[in-house]
């Protein structure tokens, strides 16, 4: 489902409404050129799961991660591979304990990074600027549990 | 005091012996696993990441140190425990922590970024390339409190107040990029190489800062935070919209690093000069990965200089900029001084490490 976005809160509104269809244990692919908006989206999903502290980029950390307390979900682990050379350095964040998690939704930016190695997502997000505006499509890859590395 | 100084925290593997006397610090020698012979060694290129789990990296590096293995002659050890990584951290703190158990010998974390405020108290000159040899250095008394500092690296943004030794205020940090994460993604949109920072310095010397007039983003905001996602946006915007050929068609890269490094450098220094009018600091302090950009330095030195003349503006030696161990065992030894030691059988690592 592709949706034409002109503002940021536009972005965060509909980060609000992707929140409520999540249910613990969601792995959400995140797709888009640099500034196309991934980390305000996931800033989006976390306000609106009740994080009320700055949501920051983790391109130099890799990985940060937010407490919640929405239905069964307890933490939003939000990774961002950009910084990755190799696949390989991908265990150096034990992402395995984390993925698969039923009370932890992992959204990842930079997914191709990985080049496979964290297996297939829940939900793939694209996020591409045309001029003015923005599309974000969501897609659901899968129903079932998620497979870990 | 002498102090054997170990940091894992990101990229670097680094290892430093610092002693003081009366107050000055001499850096005896610092290494770093990126320059030192056993990176040719031990399998060419570090990965940047997977280094970070690498503890065989760190024993070698303090052998080329010449840390005695039974730890003879040195006081205590300082340690980076937070913030960053967590696989890359605890290479250091669990090396420091057997090594001070082993040896007897106290133990100091240190926090990364009050590290990089202590590099200002160092100084590296010809340190890291001619190692061994002994520099007299700043009189440690001589910062005098309370000091603003703008700690600016890839990873952080932050305006802290430092009451004393070991006391800090966070004053404002980014909501979202740190101004060196802006400056790497930046140049990448430009097509220049990594690391960005240098990069984007190096070719707006040919360009013009005033060509394209980028955001300032919350430069009137208030606070004393900072913003820099949306700069990395509005570079992009620009150089995807064809702006560059409607600008008269004269523009180019050149122009828009120059640019886009003005407003960064704006905004940094408008929020340090806020900050500098609310607490009326005694200092003020520039350090982390980006206080070795001229431009940077430049215009807050001047901009002090007329505002408040009477304040005096510290930058840690250029190479103490970066990432190094040295700023850590200088910290730590402040730390030591005040009796401030960790205790190994219960230290951890923390990735969200507050400056306290
Ligand atoms: N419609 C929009 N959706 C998301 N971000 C937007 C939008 N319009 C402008 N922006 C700005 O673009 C920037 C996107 O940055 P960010 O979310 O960090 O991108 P990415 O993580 O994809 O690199 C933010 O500064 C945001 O304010
Ligand atoms: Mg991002």
């Amino acid at each position: 489902m592709t949706h034409v976005i002109r503002t940021e809160q536009e972005t965060k509104k509909l980060a609000g409404e992707f929140a409520q269809k999540l249910r613990g244990g969601e792995v959400v692919f995140l797709n888009g050129d640099l500034g196309s908006g991934k980390t305000t989206f996931v800033r989006g999903v976390a306000q609106s799961l009740g994080f009320h502290e700055p949501v920051r980029s983790p391109s130099f950390t890799l990985v940060n991660r937010y407490k919640v307390s929405s239905g069964g979900i307890n933490e939003i682990v939000h990774v961002d591979l950009y910084r990755l050379k190799t696949p390989d350095e991908l265990r150096a964040l034990a992402l395995d304990e984390e993925i698969g998690r039923n009370d932890a939704i992992v959204f990842v930016e930079w997914p191709q990074n990985a080049q496979g190695l964290l297996g297939e997502s829940t939900y793939s997000i694209d996020f591409v600027i045309n001029g003015d505006s923005r599309a974000i499509t969501i897609r659901q890859q899968s129903l079932t549990p998620h497979q870990p590395m | 005091m002498r102090v054997l100084g170990i940091e894992t925290s990101c990229d670097e593997t680094a290892a430093a012996i610092v002693s003081e006397y009366d107050g000055s610090f001499v850096i005896e020698k610092s290494v770093l696993a990126s320059q030192a012979k056993i990176h040719a060694q031990y399998g060419g290129v570090v990965p940047e990441v997977a280094a970070r789990e690498h503890a065989a990296f760190l024993f070698p590096l303090l052998e080329e140190l010449g840390v005695p293995r039974d730890g003879a002659g040195i006081d205590a050890l300082a340690v980076t425990y937070g913030p960053g990584l967590v696989p890359a951290l605890r290479v250091g703190v669990e090396a420091a922590k057997a090594l001070a158990w082993c040896w007897g010998k106290p133990l100091v974390a240190v926090n990364h970024l009050e590290g990089h405020i202590y590099s200002v108290w160092l100084d590296g000159e010809g340190k890291i390339q001619n190692p061994g040899t002994k520099i007299q250095t700043t009189q440690s008394n001589s910062v005098e409190f309370p000091a603003v500092c703008l700690l600016v690296s890839g990873g952080h943004t932050e305006l802290v107040l430092m009451r004393d030794h070991g006391e800090y205020e966070l004053l404002g940090m980014t909501r979202d990029d740190a101004a060196g994460e802006a400056f790497d993604k930046v140049a990448k949109l430009l097509g220049l190489p990594y690391p960005g920072g240098p990069e984007i310095s190096k070719v707006a010397l040919n360009g013009n800062p005033r060509a394209v007039n980028f955001p300032r983003p919350m430069i009137e905001s208030g606070d004393l935070d900072f913003s820099f996602a949306g700069l990395k946006t509005a570079v992009r915007v620009f150089v995807e919209g064809g702006e560059v050929g409607r600008w008269g068609g004269d523009l180019d890269i050149a122009d828009i690093a120059a640019s886009f490094q003005q407003a960064v450098v704006d905004v940094l220094v408008s929020k340090t000069l806020q900050a500098v009018k609310k607490v009326v600091p005694r200092s003020v302090i520039l350090s982390g990965g980006v206080s070795a950009n001229k431009l940077l330095k430049e215009i807050l030195e001047s901009e002090l200089r007329r505002v408040a003349p009477e304040i005096p503006f510290y930058v840690p030696e250029l190479s103490l900029t970066g990432d190094n161990a040295a700023m850590i065992a200088a910290a730590g030894i402040m730390r030591a001084k005040r009796g401030a030691f960790a205790d190994p059988l219960t230290l951890v690592a923390d990735p969200n490490a507050k400056l306290n």
